[in-house]
């Protein structure tokens, strides 16, 4: 238990930990008997090692669901559910303004500069990102384009979304906590049946 | 098919050259026709326009239509750069094997008649349906891995790619039901008794088709696992772009309340961080020259005493108690800050902090409060902490900055 001090650290701090963020960390967790070695050391703490379906993040959940077990639970999901719309459209400006095929997964690289070069000379993106940063997710209060994005960039790394290699070098890595944000999209359009698609139509195909 | 006569194989030899120097004299201009899709006739002579057509290199589609290459001469384009949009797969083996079929025979026929340089022609024209036939494999096979291997990259779309992997997917097919039109009982009967077409057709020709063979498999697992993949992108960004949608249009939206449910879905539960602290114990004896060279380590304060200075000095002018004791009040809470940078050791924003502790302070003076304190620290101290300005232009014609916030951050010894 004594070598995987740092990860238990990083655990219990509430990081997620995914092949990007911490890839030796992953590697561990992913072995069935650091997984029991790891619950075992946490069960007094009351936590317990929790991985989204395709097992490709770690993080820390409650063993026993006590009263303030729930009592946080119950604050941090209506985070979530208020930090959703803020998340989805910065996912789609992102790949709007960059020009991308696909949606942003776990290890994409987003260069700051690239991002504010090309929102910059188009009004609509320049608008769209406008009204995200003034979301009270990001809250920023600023009007300039540049500390605009260098805020939602530096909230988002702060929630783990994105990494951020060297401290003073604008980019970013996209973290596979993107991929438990849209498992948990997933699981609330399933369970109350949203008419959200994901897959194409018929047509389409044809 | 009699062998060529030596007047007609001249002619074949001058006209054929003629007509590959044609290529060359006008590369560029036919160049860009491959790419036009059709061909800027003033860039040609009338003469040269002539020579082209009757060698089969330009034709005119249609009456109304612009010249254009003919599509041979498109398709070896393709093929020697390697331009996936435009690239032919042949996965044609029935037409190829009947010629082998002939060739062997008309072969046997002139061995058995015994006219040598005949058969010799046959054996050498045999070789050539053999190569061509592993040749069509070894393009179609080169073809498909340099898509793979671009990730279909010559589309843009996804739509595209997932179109173009399915037509890989489709030509693989038809490549491997070709194989399988080889039968090599049919092969080895063909070459019964005879050394020369044993080795062709049997140990080299079976040879290179079954590498084709695993080679194809190969491919074709990798373009499943590559389709299986861009799906999933697409089903990204589907449910990304109406999940949006959806939230946005109903702005009111609350789900369920999952973290109460009895059965609690995991994905909910993310547990409260916690954060393990420690403190310098002296419990232990072993550890005390480690702790006293933490101490030793503590930057001391200077033990020079320096005279107190009175120079023009504007405290003075503070008559005012009250002025006094707020300025003094605002001197302690930034000592507090500085304090709580060194305790926290990380990074600390002054109006983050200045909001946190709910201090009335105006946001400018505390700013210029903390700079002022940075300022006047002893240089060996001032040393201890990083100061990072949050600062932008007063407005896009003005380049006099404005710091906007401050961070202070403890570093390393």
């Amino acid at each position: 238990m004594l070598q995987h001090g740092p990860l238990l650290e990083r655990l219990l701090a509430g990081d997620f930990i995914c092949q990007i963020s911490d890839e030796d960390g992953y590697r561990h967790l992913s072995d069935e008997q650091t997984q029991q070695e790891i619950n075992h050391y946490l069960r007094p703490l009351n936590r317990r090692l929790v991985s989204n379906d395709d097992g490709s993040v770690f993080y820390l959940g409650y063993h026993e669901l006590s009263k303030e077990a729930r009592e946080h639970l119950s604050s941090q999901f209506a985070l979530t559910v208020q930090s959703l719309l803020p998340l989805l459209e910065w996912l789609q400006l992102v790949q709007e303004t960059l020009g991308r095929d696909s949606a942003l997964t776990a290890g994409d690289t987003i260069k700051l500069q690239e991002f504010v070069l090309r929102t910059e000379d188009n009004q609509s993106l320049r608008q769209r990102l406008n009204a995200l940063a003034s979301d009270r997710f990001f809250n920023s209060q600023s009007e300039q384009l540049d500390s605009q994005v260098k805020l939602i960039f530096r909230r988002l790394k702060e929630h783990g979304y994105l990494l951020q290699p060297h401290s003073e070098r604008q980019y970013y890595i996209v973290t596979g906590k993107i991929d438990h944000l849209l498992d948990v999209i997933r699981f609330i359009r399933d369970e109350e049946q949203l008419p959200v698609d994901d897959t194409p139509s018929q047509e389409a195909l044809l | 098919m009699a062998p060529l006569e030596p007047s007609l194989a001249s002619n074949l030899f001058s006209i054929g050259a003629e007509r590959l120097a044609l290529l060359g004299k006008h590369h560029k201009a036919l160049m860009q026709g491959y790419l036009d899709g059709h061909i800027d006739e003033t860039a040609f002579s009338e003469g040269a326009l002539k020579k082209l057509i009757a060698a089969r290199i330009l034709w005119r589609p249609d009456e109304q239509q612009p010249l254009a290459l003919r599509p041979l001469v498109s398709e070896l384009i393709a093929s020697m750069v390697a331009d996936e949009n435009r690239r032919q797969i042949n996965a044609d083996v029935a037409e190829k094997l009947e010629q082998i079929r002939n060739r062997v025979q008309a072969y046997r026929d002139a061995q058995f008649k015994g006219d040598y340089s005949v058969a010799e022609l046959q054996l050498q024209r045999l070789t050539e349906h053999v190569h061509d036939l592993s040749g069509q494999f070894e393009e179609a096979i080169d073809s498909l891995w340099h898509r793979l291997n671009s990730d279909f990259g010559f589309v843009s779309s996804l739509d595209d790619k997932i179109r173009e992997n399915e037509r890989a997917q489709k030509q693989l097919r038809r490549l491997l039901d070709g194989l399988d039109l080889l039968d090599f009982n049919e092969l080895i009967e063909l070459s019964e008794g005879n050394n020369h077409l044993r080795k062709l057709l049997v140990s080299q020709l079976q040879n290179q088709l079954s590498s084709h063979h695993s080679s194809l498999l190969e491919v074709q697992k990798r373009l499943v696992q590559l389709l299986a993949k861009f799906r999933q992108q697409q089903a990204r960004s589907m449910l990304i772009a109406n999940m949006a949608a959806f939230l946005r249009q109903h702005p009111k939206y609350q789900p369920a309340d999952y973290p109460n449910r009895s059965e609690l879905p995991t994905l909910f539960n993310q547990a409260a961080a916690i954060r393990p602290q420690a403190a310098i114990a002296l419990d232990k004896a072993s550890e005390r020259a480690v702790l006293a060279e933490l101490v030793r380590a503590l930057p001391r304060p200077s033990s020079i005493e320096l005279p107190e200075q009175h120079s023009a000095s504007f405290a003075e002018l503070m008559v005012d108690e009250e002025i006094a004791a707020r300025q003094q009040a605002l001197k302690t809470d930034v000592e507090n800050f500085y304090l709580r940078v060194i305790d926290q050791g990380g990074k600390l924003s002054a109006l983050e902090y200045l909001a946190q502790q709910k201090l009335d302070w105006d946001s400018e003076i505390w700013l210029y409060q903390i700079l002022a304190e940075y300022q006047a620290l002893p240089l060996e101290e001032k040393r201890m902490f990083g100061i990072l300005r949050d600062e932008a232009p007063a407005s896009s014609v003005n380049q006099l900055l404005l710091i906007r916030d401050i961070q202070i951050a403890l570093k390393a010894a």
